[in-house]
């Protein structure tokens, strides 16, 4: 098929003068430039799969990062996944400076809920977001940040109830951060102590029999989530009267007003002291503070809660149906190694009918404007001009309001194509304000776009987009060779259009079913 | 399909869409679903003033009798029962006998999941027997397909709600206005060309959702564009809620085929302080109230057709807990408006109110289910939209007669 030699430049021109695109302020272009130095551009070449089928390369990094930036598919093939993930659990030793960069510029995030009742409420919840995303777009530890919007729907807070807001950051930084990859009773741990936890379930609320306002009745809305939630799931074989035990087992925590704003302490009066029984084990009256641990492990140590995690983790990674015997398998080496979350995520990467489940999941809307962002290799800040198309399509982080977390099932989520397409379209002809894309070097990179056509002036010779050209661009977002038809509507497109549309032919690839998919 | 150049934009889109718009006259009758979600406390709701239990169990937050007067007293309707005073707006409607209210209704699921419960009411189905999509999805799957289009059925917000799973075509959306395709070279029409291909070899998950969408990018385009001003002086209130409502009432009047409605109003889970006249509920209840009540005037002459059902996914304990709010319940109060409802009263009798701890160790207590859920439904499916084949929608369920909507007379 051909087209002009002058569509061909403009093409490249498009990528960097843009109409739409408002230039970045001075100290974000700064940014941009170190960032740049610090590794986080498209390579000169980047390779791409070469099969009709997706590599099982490609799909081990789709579920294992948030989508693949340009030139990560060479890097896997070069160390090998074993290496790979080794690298990503030992995530410390990522040296992340360049997402830093731009995430660490949210000063609200690093504040104590005191501090943060200082801040507006939208600009404590935008930090959040933008922070959240920007990780997610940027960091190379890429696991890690898929495992912290793991928990974060795990452990959900929505943090428009109450005051739970001024407290999330702290849970994000205490409890979701710092154990992400650790041991799950340490995760569960922090956030039962968790002020943002206490506010959004009411944990706060809950007080004893002995107490004057309080009339034998605890608050059961904490007790209840964690077992049905947390731990053991709906199923777990808890009973109402285990909800209810461990509400009084959970009374007495409570949030210091108004000096030392959300630090939380534990006030005995407001403890029920008595003994308790918990599935079936007896936690000894006058336990005091300690009763909390007591719960904790009577219920990770269940082997419920192993089942609950494992499938869970499984359903995310690998099916939203997973075989039971991965699941087992899972959940065996969440008993045996106490709930190492780097054990079960090496158990999930490395069975052998992981690499079936290619293309098998639909990518959730963070998901997918995410993967467009890495595989775009965008420059963002995480303006609203961006998140908007979050909130558009009910999945902005920290924003879902009951306490199971934005569901992982695919079907959820089936309502949203319009907005996918439109943001694909617009992202890629660099019409979303404040996101910068390279369209021209990443075509070059992938080998979509001859180098010597970069930067020419237009108008005199022709040139073609031929078909190995195509094929590149394509396989760069999904990982395979387009089929038959998808080359053949992309070649339709191109000759359909009166004027120059290879951005919005790589739009129209991010819209495409295969790129929902992953 | 031909090329692009032959149509001109409205006259493409509208080739994408399916249907036979020739049919869309014949749905003649709507249901607006409400869904209070997070288990309404609806006994502060229907306010059961002449109860001493009532005002024994809930010692902080009981509503106060008509009989002591004033804004914080409930609205007498009856010797028995009132409305909380920020159910004000809807006593006309009440009044009119549109308004027809069934109590202690509810499910046979004991675990007190709000996910459980909401999923097994959306559903329509009896606890851990999944019959597969909710019950409206499969009451319009006993519709004539030639009548479906996405506009059949239409969820306000930016997910499609379990109860309506399975609908042959069904669209979420906050506002008409939006669902617009944003090629920003302005070659929409090619761009949809080209997704309708891409989307033709899919024949999972995705298959459904990408013709409903671009379906409906040719049926909204009529009805973009001009301003909408509710009748008879409505005034919605300024909420997602009371916005919502204004945009089923548009579709409704715009005479699109719309039959099923869905649209949710959250912050029911009262754990903690969940206040008595004033509160975190009594906001609650305002939205609802104003919401339905501009709604209900806005229709006019519409109203004769629109059945507006409010239900929520269990009801709360009869008794205050520590934190002077409710803990999860079992039965509520159903609330439903139209002509077609035999209103003006409330249907079955009041539980007796208990307090308990062994009671709520068989799960939780609060008011004893009167009415399976699924009787209040397939009543408003039967008798208000004309279905013929409930028995496909509720299958083996025996519904036990209410009396809440009107028999058709035919």
């Amino acid at each position: 098929m051909t087209v002009s030699r002058r569509n061909v430049l403009k093409f490249a021109a498009l990528a960097t003068a843009s109409a739409g695109a408002l230039p970045l302020s001075g100290c974000e272009g700064i940014t941009s430039s170190a960032s740049k130095l610090l590794g986080e551009g498209i390579p000169s070449k980047v390779g791409v799969a070469t099969g009709a089928a997706v590599d099982p390369d490609f799909h081990f990094l789709s579920r294992a990062t948030y989508g693949l930036w340009p030139g990560d598919l060479d890097y896997l093939k070069k160390m090998g996944r074993e290496t790979w993930l080794k690298e990503q659990l030992d995530f410390e030793k990522i040296d992340d400076r360049a997402c830093d960069l731009r995430a660490r510029r949210f000063e609200t995030l690093w504040l104590d809920p005191g501090t943060c009742f200082e801040y507006k409420k939208p600009v404590l919840r935008d930090e959040l977001v933008r922070h959240m995303l920007l990780r997610a777009v940027y960091s190379k530890r890429q696991l890690y940040e898929v495992m912290v919007g793991f928990w974060s729907d795990h452990l959900n807070i929505d943090v428009g109830k109450g005051d739970a807001i001024y407290a999330k950051a702290t849970d994000d930084r205490t409890v979701i951060r710092r154990h992400a990859l650790g041991r799950f009773r340490d995760l569960v741990a922090a956030s039962a102590k968790s002020a943002a936890m206490l506010i959004y379930l009411d944990g706060n609320e809950n007080r004893s029999a002995a107490h004057p306002t309080a009339k034998n009745i605890p608050n059961e809305n904490y007790a209840r989530e964690l077992l049905e939630l947390h731990t053991m799931g709906v199923d777990g074989g808890y009973t109402q009267r285990d909800v209810y035990e461990v509400a009084r087992c959970l009374t007495g925590w409570r949030i210091h007003t108004p000096w030392q704003r959300g630090k939380i302490y534990f006030e005995s009066a407001e403890h029920d002291d008595g003994a308790k029984v918990v599935l079936g084990k007896t936690i000894a009256a006058g336990g005091g503070e300690r009763d909390l641990d007591s719960v904790l492990d009577i219920v990770c140590k269940h082997e419920s809660t192993a089942r609950h995690i494992a499938t869970k983790l499984l359903q995310h990674f690998v099916s939203e149906d997973p075989p039971k015997s991965l699941v087992a398998s899972v959940a065996a080496v969440f008993e045996k190694t106490g709930g190492d979350i780097k054990e079960m995520l090496r158990a999930v990467f490395s069975d052998k009918q992981f690499d079936q489940f290619a293309a098998g999941k639909i990518k959730r809307p963070f998901h997918f404007i995410v993967s467009s962002l890495r595989s775009l290799a965008a420059d963002t800040y995480a303006h609203s001009s961006l998140t908007e198309y979050l909130n558009r399509m009910g999945h902005a982080p920290f924003q879902y309001p009951t306490p199971d977390g934005y569901p992982d099932q695919s079907s959820y989520w089936l309502s949203t194509l319009l907005w996918r397409w439109n943001f694909a379209l617009s992202v890629c002809d660099n019409q979303v304000p404040e996101v910068t894309i390279q369209l021209a070097e990443l075509a070059i990179a992938v080998g979509a776009l001859a180098d010597t056509e970069q930067g020419i002036d237009t108008g005199r010779n022709s040139a073609t987009v031929t078909r190995p050209q195509l094929d590149r661009m394509f396989s760069h977002f999904v990982g395979r060779q387009p089929t038959t038809l998808e080359r053949q509507v992309c070649f339709d497109f191109l000759a359909q259009s009166k004027k120059d549309s290879r951005p919005e032919l790589v739009g129209l690839i991010l819209s495409s079913p295969a790129f929902q998919r992953y | 399909m031909a090329s692009p150049e032959h149509y001109s934009r409205r006259a493409f889109l509208r080739k994408l869409a399916f249907a036979d718009e020739a049919h869309l006259g014949t749905i003649n009758k709507s249901l607006v679903c409400i869904f209070l979600r997070g288990g309404a406390d609806t006994l502060n709701m229907l306010v059961p003033y002449a109860n001493d239990d009532y005002y024994r169990l809930r010692p902080n937050i009981a509503i106060e009798s008509p009989s002591r007067g004033g804004s914080a007293a409930a609205i007498k309707l009856d010797d028995y029962y009132g409305f909380h005073p920020r159910m004000a707006p809807l006593l006309p409607i009440y009044r009119a006998g549109r308004l027809g209210m069934v109590q202690a209704v509810g499910t046979d699921n004991f675990t007190g999941s709000h996910f459980e419960a909401q999923d097994q009411v959306e559903h329509g189905e009896s606890c851990g027997h999944s019959l597969g999509g909710g019950w409206l999805g499969r009451h319009l799957s006993t519709r004539s397909l030639v009548q479906q289009t996405p506009l059949s059925a239409v969820a306000i917000g930016t997910a499609l709600p379990e109860s309506l799973r399975g609908a042959p075509s069904a669209s979420v959306l906050n506002s008409i206005e939006e669902i617009k395709l944003q090629a920003p070279a302005g070659q929409s029409i090619a761009i949809a060309m080209a997704l309708a291909k891409l989307y033709s070899a899919e024949v999972a998950l995705l298959a459904e959702p990408s013709k409903t969408t671009l379906d409906l990018l040719g049926r909204v385009e009529k009805l973009q564009g001009k301003a909408y001003r509710p009748a008879n002086g409505a005034e919605y209130p300024d909420n997602t809620f009371g916005k919502g409502l204004r945009e089923i009432a548009r579709l409704l009047k715009g005479g699109v085929g719309l039959e099923i409605a869905a649209l949710d109003l959250n912050g029911w889970d009262t754990h903690f302080f969940q206040g008595a006249e004033a509160g975190l509920q009594a906001d609650s209840i305002e939205q609802l109230a104003n919401g339905l009540s501009a709604f209900d005037k806005d229709l006019g002459s519409s109203r004769s057709t629109v059945t507006t059902l409010v239900i929520t996914e269990f009801g709360r304990r009869s008794y205050e807990n520590s934190s002077m709010g409710t803990d999860h319940g079992r039965g509520f109060t159903v609330f439903a408006i139209g002509d077609r409802i035999a209103g003006g009263q409330v249907y079955g009798s009041l539980p007796h109110l208990t307090r308990g701890q062994q009671m709520d160790l068989l799960g939780p207590s609060g008011l004893a289910v009167q009415f399976d859920y699924r009787s209040a439904l397939s009543e408003i499916l039967v008798r208000a939209l004309d279905n013929r084949r409930i028995e496909n929608v509720f299958p083996g369920f025996k519904g036990q007669e209410i009396g809440l909507v009107k028999r058709t007379v035919v």
